[in-house]
């Protein structure tokens, strides 16, 4: 895990107590949810968390397990089991940001606060998601993606942890534009509306983008790009004409 | 605010607003109903809204979302609206109707060709 020095056999135990109780749990994409366990932790462990931090990270979803309440407490202390509590009650934007700061965090030798490890797992927790989100149905993707653009990705980012921000934004981004996977023709879209008047372009943009979503396949995309590119100078001329009219007036 | 050119795709795109004037309709739908090829149906939108015959509006947030895909532009026809696109349809079709000058037809009079 990227950590040689780390207390091997603590996330050792967390590893075994989380295959335990989450055996036969899947995912929505048919995997067990271990894998999602093993991911989040091992973002984390990325991060530069130290141990008890990537073993929160593995025990983030036990609740969800049959797992009886008070062994984590049991078996791995009082300071892990509050740190696994505070991750599933946080809310991302009651987060105070001017209390983050990853990178001397990391640099210097100190331990993370409370606040930063619970931050921790929360980003590693999106950004696997996120990155998994495919399996996930389409209005509750919506959601997420909003969230992960306007909240998480911001708070990657003023915590200093740059990369994450990054995947963050770039994963949600997509699920918000689907079409950016035919980027040419949305990028002609966007081009076209430079030939409208200034005040009218963001409006026929967004109009297009929205149409452009709608058709099914590459072709009906291209045919509807074309035709919108003819009749763009006709559009222009039309919104141009009475913005000249009532000038002269 | 005057009015549009009464093009056969503007009657059309009149025509496909007229038949359910209550309903809001985004771009691509009003095309499929007009029988316009998808795209070339905004600048003959964007004269009518500039005349006041059809106005527009954004989709409401709780539905594009619930949806998962960005909003959408819906158009209507305003009362105004219903009242000249009905009246340019009738001219319109009126004035298709008139035969062209000079090839008028003239009445046959009984028994006169034999």
């Amino acid at each position: 895990m990227h950590r040689p020095d780390a207390d091997t056999s603590l996330i050792q135990s967390a590893h075994d107590e989380v295959a335990r109780w989450h055996a036969g749990q899947t995912r929505r994409s048919g995997d067990p949810l271990l894998t999602h366990c093993i991911a989040v932790a091992a973002i984390v462990a990325d991060i530069g968390m130290p141990p008890p931090v990537i073993c929160a990270a593995l025990l983030h979803d036990i609740d969800d397990s049959p797992c009886p309440p008070g062994h984590v407490t049991e078996r791995f202390g009082q300071q892990i089991a509050d740190l696994i509590s505070a991750v599933r009650t946080a809310r991302p934007s009651a987060i105070p940001l001017s209390a983050l700061n990853f990178h001397t965090a990391r640099t210097s030798a100190l331990q993370p606060t409370r606040e930063e490890a619970v931050l921790a797992i929360r980003l590693a927790d999106r950004l696997h998601n996120m990155r998994t989100i495919a399996f996930v149905p389409p209005t509750r993707r919506y959601r997420v993606a909003r969230e992960t653009l306007d909240v998480i990705a911001p708070l990657a980012r003023a915590a200093g942890l740059t990369d994450v921000s990054r995947e963050l934004h770039d994963l949600s981004s997509a699920v918000i534009q689907p079409t950016s996977t035919a980027a040419v023709t949305t990028r002609t879209l966007t081009a076209l509306t430079l030939l409208l008047p200034t005040p009218t372009r963001a409006r026929w943009r967004e109009e297009w983008h929205a149409e452009l979503g709608t058709l099914p396949t590459r072709s009906t995309r291209t045919r509807f790009t074309l035709r919108v590119l003819l009749s763009t100078p006709r559009l222009s001329w039309t919104l141009r004409r009475t913005a000249l009219r009532e000038r002269r007036w | 605010m005057g009015s549009p050119r009464m093009t056969l795709q503007t009657q059309l795109v009149l025509r496909a607003l007229l038949e359910d004037p209550a309903k809001e309709r985004y771009g691509l739908e009003l095309c499929e109903l007009a029988g316009l090829p998808s795209g070339t149906i905004y600048p003959i939108l964007a004269r009518l809204e500039q005349v006041g015959w059809v106005d527009s509006t954004w989709e409401d947030p709780a539905v594009h979302e619930e949806a998962g895909r960005p909003r959408r532009r819906f158009y209507h026809i305003t009362e105004d609206g219903a009242e000249h696109a009905r009246d340019a349809l009738a001219r319109a079709y009126r004035a298709r109707k008139q035969p062209l000058p000079g090839w008028a037809a003239r009445p046959i009079a009984d028994g006169g060709v034999s």
